[in-house]
């Protein structure tokens, strides 16, 4: 039981680390007008952070596997906004699905044959 | 006192709102470990069951999202969170950066390229054709790359689901018939057309995929969110 609340603690206390550097990457976006999310900033401040050696990842792991593996259902509500669209859907939705559907093939067989072929050519 | 009637009203529906996706989405993730059918991915599941739920009840989006847009700011330290995958493949990262890099400036110039000239083509309106084009890549950097275009951020984020859908089903196929040796060339397919589905997708093919489908999206996100200024000129 005891072991549970601090593992609890341990989270919390890392899912706050993670908020910290999300909202010191906002701060630094407002303060210098880069065309970045607070997100990517808080990154690169997380990879410094690892790079200096200070922080190790390992701290870290609990709160970052949690906020990944549970992605999902931070993008759900966004989709929800399809309620306010529902006239485009009905009119343009056939459309929107076919170049969708498209375009993600043509971008899946370029991205991997470009790949694959760089990758035979290095280690011919 | 109709106005505090309604303003309990309105509380009472926003914590609905907010139990039935949380609910939705425990619900359907236990069912997706067990059964392992890609249609039960919440993913699916969950937009499903809340349409199926909202529709009838003629439920707007601001009513909806009036506490769910909680969930959303979590994006923000989740981007944060991938410093942590990134780091810890940054061997392979060092070893194949050129053949990664070649393969996300390919995609993501395919992906711009056919999105826009498909939306042309089909004659779809300007506010839909530039929501569209920051599609592959995923949530934390499409909705600003849109606000950025010019676009509108709430159908990109529909735009950019249905891609991950899509993506995510049809990889496996791809994958069956096209001759990849490499389980770089394999993740990378995933991570540059289905962002964040498409890596858990890859996690189910091999580790290898999954790390690289996971390090190619959030690369692709910020090689695109870098790219949208100059975009803005060339549109």
């Amino acid at each position: 039981m005891k072991c549970l609340s601090l593992r609890f603690v341990r989270l919390c206390g890392e899912l706050a680390v993670l908020f910290g550097l999300y909202a010191a990457g906002c701060l630094m976006v407002r303060w210098s007008g880069w065309p970045l999310p607070g997100g990517v900033i808080g990154l690169a401040f997380l990879l410094l952070a690892f790079a200096s050696g200070r922080v190790s990842p390992q701290a870290l792991k609990l709160g970052a596997g949690l906020l990944l593996s549970e992605m999902l259902l931070f993008f759900i509500p966004a989709l929800m906004s399809l309620l306010d669209y529902g006239e485009l859907v009905r009119e343009d939705g056939w459309r929107i699905l076919l170049v969708i559907g498209t375009s993600t093939l043509l971008v899946m067989l370029s991205t991997a044959l470009a790949v694959e072929l760089l990758c035979r050519w290095r280690t011919r | 006192m109709p106005l505090e009637d309604s303003l309990m009203n309105m509380q009472w529906q926003a914590w609905f709102w907010l139990a039935l996706t949380l609910g939705a989405y425990v619900f359907s993730r236990w069912l997706y470990r067990r059964s392992g059918r890609y249609l039960l991915s919440p993913l699916l599941l969950v937009p499903a069951l809340l349409l199926a739920v909202a529709l009838p009840l003629h439920t707007s989006y601001a009513e909806y999202s009036s506490l769910t847009h909680w969930l959303m700011a979590l994006l923000g330290p989740a981007t944060v969170a991938f410093a942590v995958p990134i780091w810890q493949q940054r061997a392979m990262l060092a070893r194949y950066w050129p053949a990664l890099l070649v393969g996300m400036l390919v995609g993501s110039a395919v992906a711009i390229v056919s999105s826009w000239g498909l939306a042309n083509a089909l004659a779809l309106d300007a506010s839909v054709r530039l929501s569209l084009l920051p599609r592959s890549i995923s949530t934390p950097f499409a909705l600003p790359m849109a606000a950025d275009l010019g676009g509108v951020p709430g159908l990109t984020a529909v735009f950019v689901m249905v891609t991950g859908v899509f993506g995510a089903a049809c990889g496996g196929l791809l994958l069956k018939w096209l001759p990849l040796r490499s389980s770089l060339a394999r993740g990378a397919l995933f991570g540059a057309g289905a962002h964040a589905a498409g890596a858990s997708r890859a996690h189910e093919v091999g580790r290898e995929e999954g790390s690289v489908a996971g390090l190619v999206m959030v690369l692709m996100g910020l090689l695109n969110l870098a790219a949208a200024p100059l975009l803005v000129r060339l549109l």
